[in-house]
């Protein structure tokens, strides 16, 4: 759809402003417009742009018939439930697949703009921010491009594929003043929050082992390469990855066992999971100095990322440890799927899952943070609701693009060692394996086709 | 060092677990087996494939991790072998990928012999983009006189990528071709290496360009900017930044205004001021910011 020749809400105004001869429109337009008798000014409603709305995508959808309504955020991205979502509305959608296009439409409601290319979305003057859920291998080149387009952006966990990828991403969102939250909603959830002010608070002493558990990742089976089902633009779904023929089993919802679109398990959970962990031990900033991992991969079947794995990272000043495993050891104190128990020199802590509404900590943590109000962390009123007001703040989010980069370099950096199955030496200020010639150019990715960073 | 007939049978039996306890181990074998394995990725059983795909990767992350490494230059040879116009083309294309990981400069001119042929040329660019030093610098900068306009945006992609400044000049020259796929790229490049060229910059004109053509080309000077602000030349990073400023769009006000407060001159302080009384509020936040961050650091 073109929107060159339409008439946009902000260019109507710019030029009736202009036409008036420098006689405000608000002279003449009507009491909601500036936000009396309790409405909202169009100006204060934030028009979502949606590019990715498969099965996460669908979950940030602002729906029609909730305009001008009080909506309470979703419990899966954190905040106590006493807050409502800013008045906005999904005003353009874009996937690759039509038939899922569709689809969000008809659950919007009204009429959104639709489509299929997230350029032209983004060229979109009438959209304000965007909500990217697409496959991982792109999140990179749509949030810088969504930064040059002069977009807030909200993208999903993970947020890069490479190192390089999630510096581009921090010097895009820089450069342009841009908010950008990325999905590890955990940080938002009352659970991390209590046992972040309980462990800062040095309730057990220093923290000098963080040991995180998660199921194993599928090993897969064999289903035949075949051609693109009709509606599915499989070239873009591609984009700047390797090319490889279409399968349903490395695309929609399964790409993530692919370590060159998603990485596996790592991956996935290890940006809930290590995201709080960085957050709890002030590692936003920082990284390891060496990673170790060791583990197997599928024996068999089309998938290439690890079915088991161990991964050892070890940090420096203050000195501590941090272990992703798959299957690992999982928490005696409270049963979950994954989490991470926190060792501290006269106790422990768990805090289980780490993303949507099942994350929860022990009770000597929340205990604590209902005696004390000491809290030495910031507390989210909700992933979704702190991004929107950093949108019209311009504070940094509390998942902002540094901390984000720097939990998926640990999911990287795993990733990278487990491929190569050898120790990497670590420059966190740099960002360069010290010993190894072969891992420091898997740091990087070149792009295919028109897409580079 | 397994025995070579044994590791390449083991890879064909019928046991998943036989196939991958054989590949597991491939970083001991002899590059002698690297010929075979080729032919047995392309194999019709899918698990054969895989293991014989993995066993090549094996092979070269054994040799990866030290340029001097021994059997590295015979595993690259092997590789080298495999990429070749005799191979099928999943194997060149799995070869030419191992090969982008370990290959040294010795090898770039036998990859880049490949560079103009339309079945692997994305894939040779891929490899030759991620060996480091010279070689494969100018390798690409004499493949992009060769090369259809169709293919000449890739390899300026690639230069930019690489940060190469032997390709300025290039970027200048190709930044005034006719045909604008072609000239946008070579801005795009020509704003990742960030060096300020000898004569005068000529970008595009925008009114011919596509909406996104003007963003990348917006972009990529401004990326100029912030590497001659980083560099020292003062006068050439305001002069883009201020070019910024005169924008309506605000996000390129506020890049301006971000790169702007990184020089923190008085002339900076002057550019940014009457931004503070912006009619956007994301302007006006993001002058405010500025100025504090000015501030502090004076």
């Amino acid at each position: 759809m073109s929107t060159s020749k339409k008439q946009t809400r902000r260019s109507f105004l710019t030029r009736s402003g202009a036409a008036a001869g420098g006689v405000y429109l608000f002279d003449i337009v009507p009491s909601r417009v500036l936000g009396l008798q309790g409405q909202t000014p169009p100006s204060d409603t934030i028009n979502f742009g949606h590019i990715g709305i498969g099965g996460r995508g669908r979950g940030f959808l602002r729906l029609e018939s909730n305009l001008g309504q009080k909506v309470p955020a979703s419990p899966n991205l954190g905040g106590d439930g006493s807050r409502y979502l800013r008045p906005a509305r999904s005003m353009a959608l874009c996937d690759i697949d039509a038939s899922r296009l569709d689809q969000a439409a008809t659950r919007v409601g009204g009429q959104p703009r639709m489509y299929k290319d997230f350029r032209r979305l983004l060229e979109d003057k009438d959209v304000d921010a965007v909500y990217i859920a697409s496959p991982d291998h792109w999140h990179a080149l749509q949030t810088i491009m969504a930064c040059q387009a002069g977009k807030d952006v909200y993208v999903e966990k993970p947020a890069c594929n490479t190192i390089e990828e999630g510096r581009a991403m921090v010097s895009a969102a820089e450069r342009y003043g841009r908010v950008v939250q990325v999905g590890s909603q955990g940080r938002s959830q009352t659970a991390a929050w209590q046992a972040a002010n309980y462990i800062r608070a040095g309730r057990m002493g220093a923290v000098r082992k963080v040991t995180c558990w998660h199921y194993a990742s599928p090993d897969g089976d064999w289903t035949p390469d075949s051609e693109p089902p009709q509606g599915l633009d499989y070239e873009m779904w591609v984009g700047p990855a390797r090319w490889l023929p279409y399968n349903s089993k490395h695309t929609h919802g399964a790409f993530r066992w692919m370590i060159d679109f998603g990485g596996g398990q790592i991956r996935d959970r290890g940006a809930h999971v290590m995201s709080i962990a960085n957050w709890i031990m002030d590692s936003d900033h920082t990284g390891p100095v060496s990673v170790d991992a060791k583990g197997e991969p599928p024996h068999d079947g089309m998938y290439d990322s690890a079915v088991s794995m161990e991964v050892t990272y070890e940090f420096k000043n203050p000195d501590w440890t941090l272990v992703w495993a798959q299957p690992g050891v999982t928490s005696t104190e409270i049963e979950a799927r994954y989490g991470a128990i926190y060792w501290g020199d006269s106790d422990r802590l768990t805090v289980t899952l780490g993303d949507g509404n099942g994350t929860a900590t022990e009770p000597k943590a929340r205990d604590y943070a209902a005696q004390c109000d000491c809290g030495k962390a910031f507390r989210s009123p909700g992933h979704s609701e702190n991004f929107e007001d950093c949108i019209r703040t311009r504070e940094k989010p509390i998942m902002h693009m540094e901390a984000a980069h720097r939990v998926s370099s640990l999911c990287i950096l795993g990733n990278v060692a487990f491929q190569l199955q050898r120790k990497l030496e670590w420059d966190a200020g740099n960002e360069r394996v010290l010993n190894d010639d072969e891992a420091n150019r898997m740091l990087s990715r070149p792009g295919r086709g028109p897409w580079h960073l | 060092m397994p025995d070579d007939k044994k590791f390449l049978d083991d890879l064909q039996s019928e046991s998943a677990d036989v196939r991958f306890a054989a590949w597991r181990q491939a970083g001991e074998a002899s590059p002698a087996v690297i010929g075979p394995l080729g032919k047995l990725v392309g194999s019709e059983k899918p698990g054969v494939a895989k293991a014989a795909r993995e066993a090549l990767t094996t092979m070269t992350h054994a040799v990866g991790k030290d340029t001097g490494a021994a059997n590295r230059a015979a595993v690259v040879k092997g590789l080298l072998d495999l990429a070749g116009a005799g191979s099928a083309l999943p194997v060149r294309v799995h070869a030419l990928r191992l090969l982008s990981g370990v290959a040294g400069e010795g090898s770039v001119a036998a990859i880049a012999r490949w560079i103009q042929a339309p079945d692997v040329r994305e894939e040779v660019v891929y490899c030759i983009e991620r060996i480091p030093g010279d070689a494969s610098i100018k390798a690409l900068l004499a493949a992009y006189k060769d090369a259809g306009d169709d293919f000449k945006p890739r390899i300026l992609a690639a230069l930019g990528h690489r940060r190469a400044g032997e390709a300025l000049a290039l970027s200048v020259e190709a930044m005034r071709s006719p045909n604008q796929e072609i000239a946008v790229a070579a801005v795009k490049a020509f704003g990742r290496i960030g060096r300020k060229p000898a004569g005068v910059l000529r970008p595009p004109e925008e009114k011919g360009l596509s909406e996104w053509q003007r963003i990348d080309q917006l972009d990529s000077l401004l990326r100029y900017a912030d590497a001659q602000a980083k560099g020292g030349d003062v006068a050439e990073a305001m002069r883009i930044y201020r070019s910024a400023l005169e924008r309506p769009q605000e996000h390129w006000q506020c890049a301006a205004i971000i790169g702007i407060a990184k020089i923190g001159t008085a002339e900076a302080a002057a550019a940014i001021l009457p931004k503070l009384k912006s009619n956007h509020r994301t302007v006006r936040i993001t002058a405010e910011k500025a100025w504090k961050s000015m501030a502090a650091s004076t």
